[in-house]
């Protein structure tokens, strides 16, 4: 693809890196990206899920190291090993999860190691911690008293004192990966304000985004990332919200996803008026016999924790859900019971019990139903594990080997045998193929596929829009807690869900 | 987090703090007062100041320890065997201060070991501290032999005897050590790299800060208030017993949980464990005065410490 | 694409729990050659009989305490549980004259206290070691102030079969030690709970996400030990002929030190009850060497602390290494 890269000015960019290329094993995460940071200039940087844009911030910021290319600093080649090389050149980054400490106040975090010495030794000049403190969020805009415990803020604000924290260290180019995903409009606009003022000061930003509206609003310059490779870097005014979304998402039509729709069959889940103690609210949302129905929308739009709650795993707080026609209360025991299966996003964490045998975490949500005696047998939990390994092309050694020792793809499967063995109907599943490579991908949606051919329901959670376009039946779009609509076939395209899911 | 929070996923509420722990001092002090007519007396008010004494040298640092989500069950141990080291040095040398110093040394030896042993090798705290605690009343038997020490300088005895201004010499010593701890949690840089420890420790990891130095620092504060605690207590028995304070753990950890002071997330106060401190002392003092036996009062300080936990458990919950 | 899971893959291997057992048998035989050659009483009939008696206590104690450890948790009301057991089942005896309702007492105290524990952690959410340290607490006030520093003797010979009668001249507690690590071993392995149990230490989220009732299994498993020393505490009794206050009050932390010796996991997930029966022997061995080799008792708590250190040592090391 051409890179339709404006006329470079005179002078070089501040910072710059050039043809970085990073590989993990089975996959090759970024293949020959440059990338010009500017000062006073926004960059947004725009791409899907697993298009690279991560890692290639982390590359910068000095966590990981790229395989190839080189870093310039105003024209000089450098190198940056590590995140102390970073944080010399001014690089900053907002982390997602704050590395603040919820009961020291926000003076305290902002300058958390770098404390100002009092003149007995080993005290702290606590009127300059707080005159500094009280400097540093001036210059963000941020009204706010530097003797609040960082526990009393909110997310917003919570973020901010990040900012304050990174600007402290005298960061003059900042990293800010989805600032507005928690965020209300109005604390939108007091960042956008912010930003407005560290760009007068000269400070670069890059800015990771997926709303559409923010990169026309704030972005000087557009970088879209996709499969590892820098598609295009343009200026706002040389395209618009549709070719953005063509740029991000173009991608010829892969085979693997291949389905044999069926017409559906009677209702699996019906929930009405669901809210849950997690932030959803107002869900209306049905499953049928047949039928694979996707849940999508931006990440922390509430697709997980509408999973939660129909699980049992948060709690209800409104609705009323329905399984195979009867009501369904909501404990996790009493729906594995009932045949609903989670199949959780992170199957390391959630989804396995990783130091346990294959046989052990395949027979697990299984127990109370091939064994309604209460007496356990390895005999029959050894031949119910070898029938679903044989059945899903389960890679493995033994059944006796620990469930961790095995590829990503292959651990999946062994969560989708787990509910199988507990005769499950009914599929939640979560982010189904994540760092799961290409021929195992296949695999996955070919079971799902044979699932509902079976006459079970799926509910399928997926960043993936190409994966739900070709895979669902329909698809329900969240945007903050709420469902924003419900796209059948023909409108289910990629474009559609995109606009959907995110704020215009 | 416990089983439970990590099983359900939702993040261990935060305890809140109990100012309740004054409401509860305050209804101890009315209990009491109704029911012993002894009990509200400038004398009986000084004996429990100073009693408090002891408990509050080991219970401040108490405080600091879990506040980075640590424990350390062998303060008690330590403790009494510091004060066995103690009174034995003074006896074979007839020099109060070299005991002293020797109490100190092992207080500090043992926070030391503490230290490395949670710091460094990465035990578990509850584990290392009980295995230390093994360690500390083992020597204790087999040094004395189950036998008490007694015959110790009389001059010790002036540490109790001695008033300034009508105030007991420990009275003056807890409101110094409290300053002392006050300053260091609030105004230095190991007070605030102590919350961080045990609110968010990769915030350290971040800003470069070695998490391990000032957890080692911490317990071997412990250690040293030990040695000093152990002053305090060869002077009031006036002789050093194999099986002096055994349990003062229990009542530290208890002063400080009542005073609300959080196991997790470095959530805490120093005044609450002050609190904590004079709660429990306002509690063995008025159960003695009411003639109930000891064993009643230990039940009744298990009793304080749950039922602490418990409207923790249901504050957070509402 | 999170780097985690593309990432190489570490090497990951569980031991085989046969493994395990093994080394700690070897390790147990070891110990019995070098007392044998340092102690001529050693290999005495009186000494392995007591070696076995002493054993089985432990074992009994340590074997629910294996559960609850299991789980993550711990469970340091135990000495106490005994104590405060014990003295009621005495005291029943005593009042009816009738063995079995001491007996039964016994259990029942055992269990009651154990499921207040486990309502403590599982519905209160209160950390396992806080509440059981608080529980130990006031159940030893509790045992202190009943008993009022009174013994009580003298016990139906019946019922003192337990703890000193024989069968084909090998001690009675031996027999219950042996009924109790089969179903001890048949609960852990071969029930659906013991799975669950096992599940639920090793990975808390996905036993809860897959339909795994954790309170309940919390609640159980801190009710079994309860009974344990309950059960432990008749087994004393029958043994010693008298109950006081701080009877079983020294064998909290021989159970912890034997459950952790055995190979289970402070972390959870891993171990097993036969392994605690090792841990047991190899525990009570060490003690009881030293008591042939004249040491001085006094040591004995210094010991136990360090060896318990020692294997928590080595635990964490296996597990960063395997994790």
């Amino acid at each position: 693809m051409d890179a339709q890269d404006p006329e470079p000015p005179a002078t070089p960019p501040l910072f710059e890196l050039q043809g970085i290329s990073k590989q993990f094993p089975g996959v090759k995460a970024l293949d020959d990206v440059s990338f010009e940071i500017r000062a006073g200039e926004t960059h947004m940087l725009l791409g899907e899920n697993g298009a690279g844009k991560s890692t290639l911030m982390k590359i910068l910021c000095g966590a990981y190291r790229s395989d190839a290319g080189a870093f310039l600093h105003n024209g000089e080649p450098v190198a940056i090993a590590s995140p102390n090389d970073a944080r010399r050149f001014g690089i900053a980054v907002i982390f997602q999860d704050f590395t603040l400490v919820p009961y020291l106040d926000i003076a305290q975090n902002i300058f958390l190691g770098r404390e100002f010495p009092g003149r007995i030794p080993g005290t702290i000049d606590r009127r300059r911690l707080y005159r500094e403190a009280r400097r540093v969020l001036d210059a963000i805009g941020f009204d706010i008293d530097p003797h609040r415990p960082v526990h009393t803020l909110g997310v917003a604000q919570q973020q901010m004192v990040e900012i304050a924290k990174a600007l402290s260290q005298d960061a003059r180019i900042l990293v800010m990966d989805e600032p507005t995903a928690a965020l209300s409009d109005r604390e939108t606009e007091l960042l956008f304000a912010m930003i407005a003022r560290l760009k007068a000061q000269g400070v670069a930003i890059i800015y990771i985004s997926h709303r559409l509206a923010e990169v026309f609003a704030l972005g000087d310059r557009i970088t879209i990332l996709r499969d590892g490779r820098k598609i295009a870097s343009l200026l706002p005014s040389q395209t618009d919200a549709d070719g953005l979304v063509k740029l991000m998402v173009g991608r010829t039509v892969d085979h693997t996803y291949a389905r044999d729709f069926l017409p559906p069959g009677a209702p699996v889940l019906e929930v009405r008026g669901l809210a849950a103690d997690n932030g959803i609210a107002d869900i209306d949302l049905d499953v049928r016999a047949g039928e694979i129905v996707g849940l999508c929308g931006l990440v922390g739009s509430g697709r997980t924790e509408v999973a939660r709650a129909i699980f049992g795993a948060d709690r209800v707080t409104a609705g009323e859900i329905r399984l195979f026609g009867e009501p369904l209360r909501g404990l996790p025991d009493e729906s594995a019971r009932r045949g609903l299966a989670m199949i959780p996003e992170n199957r390391k964490q959630q989804g396995l019990a990783l130091g346990r045998s294959v046989r052990d975490n395949i027979v697990l949500a299984g127990l109370p139903k091939l064994f309604p005696s209460g007496l356990f047998s390895p005999g029959r939990a050894r031949q119910v594990a070898q029938a679903m390994v044989e059945r899903l092309r389960v890679a493995t050694p033994s059944l006796n080997r620990a469930v961790g020792v095995l590829s990503g793809g292959n651990q999946q499967k062994v969560v989708v045998g787990k509910w199988l063995a507990a005769s499950s109907r009914f599929f939640i599943v979560d982010e189904p193929t994540r760092g799961i490579d290409v021929g195992a991908k296949a695999e996955i949606f070919a079971l799902l596929d044979r699932l509902v051919h079976e006459g079970a329901g799926i509910l399928m959670i997926s960043s993936e829009q190409t994966e739900i376009v070709h895979v669902c039946d329909r698809a329900y779009v969240m945007r903050d807690g709420r469902i924003a609509g419900e796209l059948a076939r023909p409108d289910l395209t990629e474009a559609n869900i995109v606009r959907l899911g995110m704020q215009q | 987090m416990s089983v439970l929070d990590q099983a359900t996923q939702r993040p261990a509420r935060l305890l809140a703090r109990v100012p309740g722990v004054a409401a509860v001092l305050a209804a101890l002090i009315l209990a009491f007062g109704l029911a012993s007519p002894n009990f509200i007396s400038f004398g009986n008010i000084a004996n429990i100041l100073s009693q408090s004494t002891i408990l509050l040298l080991v219970a401040l640092p108490a405080t600091l320890i879990i506040l980075t989500e640590g424990l350390d069950l062998s303060v008690g141990a330590v403790v009494t065997f510091a004060g066995i080291v103690l009174a034995s040095v003074a006896l074979a040398t007839g020099s109060m201060l070299a005991g002293l110093f020797a109490g100190l040394a092992v207080g500090l030896a043992f926070g030391l070991l503490n230290g490395a042993l949670i710091a460094s090798l990465g035990i578990p705290p509850f584990i290392a501290t009980l295995g230390t605690l093994g360690v500390a009343q083992g020597l204790s038997l087999v040094v004395t032999d189950g036998q008490s020490i007694v015959g110790i300088p009389r001059s010790i005895e002036l540490l109790y005897s001695t008033t300034v201004f009508n105030i007991p010499l420990p009275v003056i010593i807890s409101a110094l050590a409290y300053a002392l701890v006050h300053v260091l949690l609030y105004h230095t840089r190991f007070g605030t790299y102590i919350f961080a420890l045990g609110g968010n420790r990769e915030a350290l990891r971040v800003a470069g800060v070695s998490e391990r130095r000032y957890l080692i620092a911490v317990y071997a504060l412990g250690g040293l208030m030990a040695g000093f605690a152990a002053l305090l207590m060869t002077a009031r028995m006036n002789a050093a017993h194999p099986t002096a304070a055994i349990g003062m753990e229990f009542d530290a950890i208890a002063a400080v949980a009542v005073g609300g002071t959080s196991f997790e997330r470095g959530n805490g106060w120093l005044f609450g464990t002050l609190l904590g401190v004079l709660a429990v002392g306002v509690l063995r003092n008025g159960l003695n005065l009411l003639a109930v036996p000891s064993s009643v009062q230990v039940a009744c300080i298990g009793g304080l410490v749950i039922a602490a936990m418990l409207i923790d458990a249901l504050r957070s919950r509402s | 694409m999170t780097e985690a899971d593309t990432a190489p893959r570490r090497r990951f291997t569980l031991p085989p729990d046969l493994a395990q057992t093994g080394y700690r048998l070897i390790a147990a035989a070891l110990i019995c050659v070098a007392l044998s050659a340092l102690s001529d009483v050693f290999f005495t009939v009186n000494n392995l009989m007591n070696i076995l008696r002493q054993t089985a206590l432990l074992f009994l104690l340590a074997s629910g305490l294996t559960l609850v450890i299991l789980t993550a948790g711990l469970d340091l009301s135990v000495g106490a549980n005994v104590a405060l057991s014990a003295c009621l089942a005495a005291t029943v005896i005593k009042a009816t004259g009738h063995a079995p309702l001491g007996f039964a007492a016994g259990l029942a105290c055992g269990a009651l206290i154990g499921v207040v524990n486990g309502i403590l952690v599982a519905l209160l959410r209160i950390p396992s070691f806080i509440a059981t340290y608080g529980m130990l607490w006031i159940l030893s006030g509790i045992t202190y102030y009943y008993m009022a520093g009174e013994t009580i003797h003298g016990f139906p010979p019946g019922f003192r079969q337990l703890g000193i009668g024989y069968l084909f001249g090998v001690p009675m507690p031996v027999y219950v030690m042996v009924l109790f690590l089969l179903l001890g071993t048949w609960f852990a392995q071969r029930t659906i709970w013991g799975q669950q149990i096992y599940a639920l230490g090793a990975n808390p989220v996905a036993a809860h996400l897959s339909g795994v009732p954790i309170k309940r299994r919390l609640v159980l498993v801190y009710t079994v030990s309860g009974a344990m020393a309950g059960l432990a505490s008749l087994v004393i009794l029958a043994r010693i002929n008298s109950a006081q206050g701080d009877i079983g009050e020294e064998l909290t932390l021989p159970a912890i030190a034997a459950v952790l010796i055995g190979g289970t996991s402070l972390f959870g997930g891993f171990g097993t009850v036969a392994g605690t029966l090792i841990g047991a022997l190899i525990l009570t061995l060490v003690l009881n060497g030293m008591n042939l080799l004249q040491i001085n008792a006094s040591w004995q708590p210094l010991v136990t602390g360090v060896i318990v250190v020692l294997a928590v040592w080595i635990d964490t090391r296996t597990r960063k290494w395997s994790e």
